[in-house]
């Protein structure tokens, strides 16, 4: 899983497509998660961190995080060359 | 270096919520760094906005309509050329594009530069022509129709599913979702803008356009790439953004090298969500969002008029990336001695 060459993120949360003209706007921690995403973290340094810092449990982490990477996956801001791989 | 002192005639004012490219065409030229120019605004219409831009044009005169003629639309040209002494004409609507075209050389024996299609590339890229296009250059293209009259609904519902493009020759595109949608386009159409009305194929997808510039010799001198980002109900970009798309640039480049485009272009393309291509239009002059190009580092009206002069022109390959447009309505305050010149004058 990877951020496609076109993205361009600002630290305001502000996110770019160059190539489809797209544009989105994230709150704090969607940009949290990209940019970790970005840096090549994987699903479980990322999971691990959040459920350090809050209080919820691991079952609802992923689903909710699944349901935003499919989101950034359907907006073409990510690409993953397998779909099942979060890593 | 001294800017070169030149004289531009330049048509298209009509800064409306239809807006013709002359002004942001003029906005281009005065932003060149090479050539010091006077703008000799041309106008059909004595209440075309950009008459009444302070600072746009040095004159301005009233031409008549190309469906009045072509002979008396270059006579008044040549009326005009006398005592303004035009360097280069940049016609910017689709309608007086054959007028000029066919009387190049008699404009260019009179030191009237223009750079312009030829008759053949203007032609083969008519809407009614779209379909053997696109299987001569090898780009995807919608399926079409040409109606002739209404009793080809029923061709068109065997060829195509609804919804579909009802378009005319130059102008108007509309969106009909049944036969009587159909019926309602094909008169409105035909009324304003004569025959064949064009029924298309409606392609899903996202509408994206290029706006380019070719030498002739099959040579890409500019090219940006935009998506419109507000749409008026007239189909109008109301503000853009450049992208950063190779297999747009690529198909330009490939279209301009086999079709040797001579002049401005505006592609119409559909992206649809596998990412595939289809070519809708190709407007055979500079669009009206040109001065989106200029700002993202591509002066095209500056190298359109080095190429109408015989000047050489390096191809520019470099533009910014999510530059944007957002176009905005003004209102003028205007003496009503100004409307009266051009009324009762034909010029200003």
């Amino acid at each position: 899983m990877k951020i496609t060459g076109e993205i361009k993120i600002s630290d305001n949360g502000f996110v770019f497509n160059s190539r489809t003209g797209d544009s989105f706007n994230l709150n704090p921690f969607g940009l949290e998660l990209l940019k970790n995403i970005e840096t090549g973290k994987d699903f479980d340094q990322i999971k691990n961190d959040v459920l350090d810092r809050f209080d919820i449990d691991d079952l609802t982490f992923e689903k909710d995080f699944y349901e935003f990477c499919a989101l950034l996956k359907h907006h073409q801001i990510i690409s993953q060359d397998d779909p099942l791989d979060f890593k | 270096m001294s800017k070169q002192k030149i004289t531009i005639a330049v048509t298209g004012l009509n800064n409306t919520d239809n807006p013709g490219p002359g002004v942001p065409v003029i906005r281009g030229i005065k932003e060149s760094t090479v050539f010091d120019a006077r703008i000799i605004g041309l106008v059909y219409e004595n209440l075309e906005p950009g008459i009444y831009m302070e600072g746009l044009c040095d004159r301005i005169f009233q031409i008549p309509y190309p469906s009045s003629g072509s002979d008396e639309l270059i006579e008044r040209i040549e009326a005009i050329h006398s005592s303004e002494k035009i360097d280069v004409l940049i016609p910017n609507f689709d309608a007086e594009l054959f007028s000029f075209m066919k009387n190049e050389e008699r404009l260019a024996n009179q030191g009237i530069h223009t750079f312009l299609p030829g008759l053949k590339q203007f032609q083969e890229r008519e809407k009614d022509k779209l379909e053997e296009f696109g299987k001569k250059y090898g780009v995807k293209v919608p399926g079409s129709l040409n109606m002739g009259s209404l009793s080809q609904i029923s061709d068109l519902e065997a060829k195509f599913d609804y919804p579909v493009m009802i378009k005319g020759q130059f102008y108007d595109a509309y969106v009909a979702q049944n036969d009587e949608q159909v019926k309602q386009f094909f008169h409105k159409i035909s009324a304003k803008w004569g025959f064949p009305v064009i029924a298309q194929e409606f392609v899903n997808g996202t509408e994206v356009n290029v706006i380019a510039l070719g030498d002739g010799k099959g040579n890409t001198v500019a090219a940006v790439p935009m998506r419109k980002q507000y749409i008026t109900d007239k189909g109008k970009a109301w503000g853009g953004i450049t992208l950063a798309d190779d297999k747009m640039m690529e198909l330009t480049r490939n279209l301009i090298q086999k079709t040797k485009w001579r002049g401005g272009m505006e592609l119409e393309l559909i992206k649809t969500n596998k990412s595939e291509y289809y070519l809708i239009e190709i407007n055979p002059r500079i669009p009206a969002w040109v001065y989106l190009a200029v700002g993202a580092g591509q002066n095209i009206p500056e190298a359109l008029v080095k190429l109408a002069l015989g000047q050489k022109v390096e191809p520019m390959t470099e533009y910014k990336i999510g530059k944007m447009f957002v176009r905005y309505s003004y209102d003028a305050i205007v003496d009503l001695e100004k409307f009266a010149a051009i009324s009762m004058n034909k010029e200003i």
